[in-house]
């Protein structure tokens, strides 16, 4: 990963941060300045979605041609997309109390992530079970194919379906024009673009160091012949 | 062109009118920002973020030059 | 060849007869613990609360009967049939058959609901629909899940964890259609419920029969 691409992530990010936090947002009832939550909450979001599709893609390129960088892939983007997943349902729950009045509301959208969560901590159990390393990566890279094929119709059918608290209920699952004006858009774009970049950062260095400890255990396994 | 002018310019007037309806009245945090006190907690949510990437940098470093120690002793071999 | 492995799926269950009669009985015990705890009869329950439980029993037993299709398998068997056929064959077999139990699964849950509780569907022909599509859906990614955890080491575990959050999506869409039919809606209402599992049954089983080689391979 070039330098330059961290470093315009992280300048993504602060003026996201000075700007999410200073600039003037639109007044309405009910949330009034929590309005703000959009700019740290949503990005965590469309965080998770980008690496959880990261992992399937690592993990259908595997079945096509397996070979072990490309699982490490696979599981290091899985992992960081759930760490993103965990934070956003957390950062929902805080924001849906003060705004909904409970931290779980039955909502259809955070339903859909709780349970994004509960596949992929299923199949981080699944990758714990397995002994041999290239049967792990084949079982694991087909259930991931299919669990998320699976969630599909959990995340961008149901919603769409069910009356949701979340802004655009039925019909359009995202923001619409009403909800979020232009000048929202210019802070939380670049947010989310910002959240990208600092996820694939993150997820490079555990490449990195799966790959190194993997290198290692291979001299390990010549010292002892 | 005419035509997105005019799309441009009711979308514009739809703002304004949802914006001038929806209550200049909602209760925000003005206190705050008209004392200035909000660059408090901006200063002190920069500084935790600036904190937070500079121990990614660091390590992002470590790792690297980790990577560099083993592949020399992979090749010596 | 296909039918002839669906055949002997048939055969060896008929041979297996302590197995049949345990299914069949956890699901009557499944049934009589919710008559006994909602202590019914005497209160009457709403029909929410009456599709959820019908979905939950079927549920249950559902994925006890099916983990066995490839979990319960012995190591020499699915060798064998390593020679004898191709996954693709296998997978498909064992989708149609598994699809078949699941259907008298679900029909013997109803007839117990019947029996015990009560009977508030007014809408017969779309209630089977529902139980045929489900039926398909469930096994047909039940299927592919039990031939992974069978090559884990707690395959049981596994089963139930690796299939809950798969097989939500379709449970929630059953519930809802079968609310739809307690409450006598038209069919028109429950239309966008039926496409969407229609169209989760043609994912599942079209990434079933495309994934299955994969695990076989070992």
């Amino acid at each position: 990963m070039k330098t330059w691409i961290k470093i315009l992530g992280v300048l993504l990010l602060f003026y996201a941060h000075i700007a999410g936090l200073l600039m003037e947002v639109p007044r309405l009832n009910i949330v009034n300045e929590t309005i703000r939550a959009t700019y740290f909450h949503v990005p965590m979001w469309f965080g998770m979605v980008f690496l959880f599709l990261m992992s399937l893609y690592y993990s259908i390129l595997y079945l096509r041609k397996p070979s072990l960088e490309l699982d490490i892939k696979a599981e290091s983007f899985a992992h960081a997309g759930l760490a993103f997943g965990i934070l956003g349902i957390l950062t929902g729950m805080i924001w849906a109390n003060y705004t909904w009045g409970s931290p779980w509301h039955g909502d259809p959208k955070q339903n859909g992530a709780a349970i994004a969560t509960l596949v992929y901590l299923a199949y981080f159990v699944l990758r714990g079970s397995i002994d041999n390393m290239e049967q792990k990566a084949r079982l694991s890279a087909v259930y991931n194919i299919f669990a998320f094929a699976a969630m599909i119709p959990l995340i961008f059918i149901i919603p769409r379906l069910t009356d949701s608290l979340h802004p655009g209920n039925g019909g359009n699952p995202g923001f619409n024009m009403y909800d979020l004006d232009s000048r929202m858009r210019l802070v939380l774009y670049p947010a989310i673009m910002g959240w990208f970049i600092i996820g694939y950062w993150m997820v490079s260095l555990r490449i990195k160091l799966s790959k190194q400890l993997d290198i290692l255990l291979d001299l390990e396994d010549e010292k002892l012949k | 062109m005419k035509n997105l002018n005019k799309a441009l310019l009711s979308l514009l007037l739809t703002f304004l009118i949802t914006f001038s309806s929806q209550g200049q009245d909602a209760e925000m945090a003005d206190v705050m920002r008209s004392e200035g006190k909000i660059y408090v907690v901006v200063a002190i949510i920069l500084l935790v973020l600036a904190g937070l990437i500079l121990y990614l940098f660091l390590l992002d470093k470590k790792v690297t030059n980790l990577e560099r120690m083993i592949n020399e002793k992979r090749k010596t071999k | 060849m296909i039918y002839r492995l669906i055949v002997k799926e048939f055969t060896l269950e008929l041979r297996r007869k302590s197995v049949i009669s345990g299914i069949a009985l956890y699901l009557i015990s499944l049934v009589f613990i919710c008559y006994l705890s909602f202590s019914l009869r005497l209160s009457v329950i709403s029909e929410a609360i009456w599709s959820a439980l019908f979905w939950l029993a079927i549920l249950f037993s559902v994925i006890n009967s099916v983990a066995k299709s490839f979990i319960g398998e012995k190591r020499g068997l699915s060798l064998y049939y390593y020679t004898i056929a191709s996954p693709k064959a296998i997978i498909i077999s064992k989708i149609i058959y598994n699809s078949l139990l699941c259907f008298i699964l679900s029909l013997l849950g109803y007839v117990l609901f019947q029996v015990f509780i009560s009977d508030p569907v007014q809408d017969t022909p779309l209630f089977f629909l529902t139980l045929i599509l489900t039926s398909t859906a469930f096994s047909s990614a039940l299927s592919l899940i039990s031939g992974i955890a069978s090559k884990t080491n707690h395959s049981n575990i596994l089963m139930a964890v690796l299939s809950f959050p798969i097989i939500i999506s379709i449970l929630l869409m059953a519930i809802k259609v079968t609310k739809n039919v307690l409450d006598g809606l038209d069919w028109s209402a429950s239309y966008d419920e039926l496409l969407n599992l229609m169209a989760i049954n043609c994912i599942l089983s079209g990434l079933a029969y495309l994934l299955f080689p994969y695990i076989w391979r070992s």
